[in-house]
């Protein structure tokens, strides 16, 4: 069993590892787009925006693959993952990142991450046909093991529970099974994330494909407002999905923290159910200003996304909370980071419920206070999960002790996380567009407090990051020390 | 300003988030039987429960009071001047330019090329109104201008590498 327990691991450190590595990096990319911004740095208008497509994608790429270990770690507890699959979606991620470097840097590729159809065809000559193939058939190869990553993941919750709705627990929802039967939260959560990323991947590839049929063929053209739909149906759920998977981890380990169970019951159940079906369709709140989408459509997308914050609120933060009180909780960073992560993801929420308000967005969309709302559950909230987890490993493998560094960088991270998110949402109540590679002088100041906020997020990630890595080399040498013992035995 | 309403909002909720996070984090110390406090939490969860589906419901029913979708009734001999706007890499070419405060204008906009987005910024920079401009599609912004001045247009979706030089002006007066 350990020997299983090890190689299971060598492949989640292997996510995490590179998941922690492109996040640094990208978060550089981030600061220097903002200095940008803030009239500090002289940075071309087309290198900036190969930034910001580079930084979306990077950033979304590489939290979904070390989220994706995290449910892999806690998921392989309940049921029999395919390692086969799992090392393939990582050969295909690695395969996916070059390309879409290639193309982004070599050929000046910039579409953004959202590449909204015809876009990738119709650069105004800022980039050519290679570079647009390389970026889109590197996502439609990322994707593609992602892809493989969930159906093996349905395949085998399908295999342990019968079905997936099984795995959300139905069965105990409608009363057939007791509570004490139910599948647990890590189970519940994967189901949910394996259907809402199988459709959004499918949503993904075929807008790929569809961009790639056009830009090898602009003749061929498509709906542009069918596009739109696919591109926001892949990218809110795909992106979403991220804290879902995360969230295996803070069900996983606050309840070891405090010794308290966090049972799946039946109104947890339900919650999750709600969440399946909610980020599958409230996508549409990102066109609320596409006044020629039917009406109903954008009205329900506010009401849902209302509705959407109502599993986490009363739900999963409300049990978080519940868990933690009194509990005489040991307090590490891997607690602290789990349970800010739940901080991030709430806090973050307000905001973006604010947004889905059809009135809002009509001056808000697309300014600043999108990335303002999506930094704090992204980072402070997916990310704090991922980071919580990458401590909780060491502890739990390796018995490594922290030090007043780490705990300096959990502070610096919390509180740089709020300081670039409510630069950004300052920015944003301001009327500053998002995505902008230059900012007239009165939108300049909250540019630049986000960089140096930045500064001190990418060191305090550096930190979690080196921590991790002292974890794996620990656990190399204890490991090849524990091969050599074996080979002597035998 | 709707902006500065969201604004309150927003940080009126995410101090609440702050107070109750803290205050936990504060009680954690403390040791008790969960039980106890599982049977307590959950009566409250019930009230808390209604209370945010209640407010989340009023909330809904004002916001969605009025539209920017739906088009404004005219007066009689009040007909709104209707301006044909389509966006391309990397401008706008618009029927019209020049307006009078209290005329009620419909900008129908489109796209040559690719999406694009239409917001409107008064001389303080705010912004006022937005639609998306699509090509093969015609979304509208319906407004009357209240006050006199020079408002500019800015595109609000990323259009390209020249997107952010992808802004004119319209006058009122």
């Amino acid at each position: 069993m350990e020997t299983t327990m090890k190689s299971r691991s060598n492949l989640v450190v292997s996510y995490i590892t590179v998941g922690g590595i492109v996040i640094i990096v990208m978060m550089i990319f981030g600061i220097l787009m903002l200095l940008a911004q803030g009239g500090v740095l002289d940075l071309p208008a087309t290198s900036f925006y190969q930034f910001l497509t580079i930084h979306g994608t990077g950033m979304v790429g590489a939290a979904a693959l070390a989220a994706a270990g995290v449910m892999w770690y806690f998921l392989s507890h309940y049921v029999d993952l395919s390692k086969k699959v799992m090392s393939i979606n990582l050969v295909l991620f690695l395969v996916g990142v070059v390309m879409v470097i290639i193309g982004v840097f070599s050929f000046k590729y910039a579409s953004s991450w959202t590449f909204l159809y015809p876009l990738p065809a119709l650069s105004a000559s800022a980039w050519g046909t290679v570079g647009a193939l390389l970026y889109l058939f590197g996502m439609l190869i990322l994707g593609i093991g992602f892809l493989l990553f969930y159906l093996d993941s349905g395949r085998a919750i399908i295999k342990k529970y019968g079905s997936l709705a099984k795995g959300l627990g139905w069965d105990v929802i409608s009363g057939k099974k007791s509570e004490k039967d139910a599948p647990s939260g890590a189970v519940v959560a994967s189901t949910m994330v394996t259907i809402v990323n199988i459709t959004a991947l499918t949503a993904g590839a075929t807008v790929l494909i569809m961009n790639i049929i056009n830009v090898i063929n602009p003749s061929i053209t498509f709906d542009p407002l069918l596009a739109k739909n696919l591109t926001y149906a892949f990218g809110h759920i795909f992106a979403n999905s991220i804290i879902y998977m995360g969230v295996i981890a803070v069900y996983e380990i606050l309840p070891r923290y405090t010794n308290r169970p966090w049972k799946s019951s039946k109104a947890f159940l339900i919650a999750w159910t709600m969440s399946t079906v909610f980020t599958l369709i409230i996508y549409t709140h990102h066109l609320l200003m596409d006044s020629v989408m039917p009406n109903w459509m954008l009205i329900m997308g506010q009401i849902l996304s209302y509705a959407n914050g109502l599993p986490v609120l009363v739900v999963t933060a409300y049990g978080a909370l519940m868990i933690v009180y009194k509990s005489g909780i040991k307090w590490d960073i891997a607690s602290g980071l789990i349970y800010m992560s739940m901080f991030g993801w709430i806090v973050g929420v307000v905001p973006a419920i604010v947004d889905a308000t059809i009135v809002v967005n009509h001056v808000m969309h697309n300014t600043k206070w999108v990335p303002g709302h999506f930094h704090m559950y992204m980072a402070l909230g997916a990310c704090a999960m991922i980071f919580g987890f990458m401590y909780f490993l060491a502890k739990e493998d390796s018995n490594m002790k922290t030090n007043m560094l780490d705990k300096i960088a959990f502070i610096a991270f919390t509180l740089s996380i709020v300081g670039l998110s409510g630069s950004f949402l300052v920015s944003g109540a301001l009327s500053t567009p998002r995505r902008w590679a230059t900012h007239i002088p009165e939108w300049m100041a909250p540019a630049v407090f986000g960089a140096v906020a930045g500064v001190f997020a990418v060191l305090s990630v550096t930190v979690f990051v080196i921590h991790f890595v002292r974890y794996i080399n620990k656990r190399n040498k204890v490991g090849a020390k524990e091969d050599f013992k074996d080979k002597k035995l035998a | 300003m709707v902006q500065t309403v969201a604004w309150i909002v927003s940080l009126f909720f995410m101090l609440m988030v702050v107070a109750v996070f803290s205050f936990v984090a504060w009680k954690s110390k403390e040791k008790r039987e969960y039980e106890p406090i599982k049977k307590k939490w959950y009566k409250a969860r019930t009230f808390y429960g209604i209370t945010l589906v209640s407010l989340m419901l009023i909330i809904t029913i004002y916001t969605l009071r009025e539209l920017p979708y739906n088009q404004p009734v005219y007066g009689a001999g009040n007909d709104p001047t209707i301006v044909d706007v389509e966006a391309l890499q990397f401008g706008w070419n618009m029927s019209q330019t020049k307006f009078l405060v209290g005329e009620p204008v419909e900008f129908h906009v489109t796209s040559k090329d690719v999406n694009h987005g239409f917001g409107i910024y008064d001389e303080e920079m705010n912004m006022i109104a937005q639609t998306q401009a699509m090509p093969d599609y015609t979304n509208k912004v319906y407004i009357t201008f209240d006050e006199p001045g020079t408002y500019e247009i800015l595109c609000l979706e990323y259009c390209g590498t020249a997107h952010h030089l992808m802004k004119t002006k319209i006058e009122v007066k």
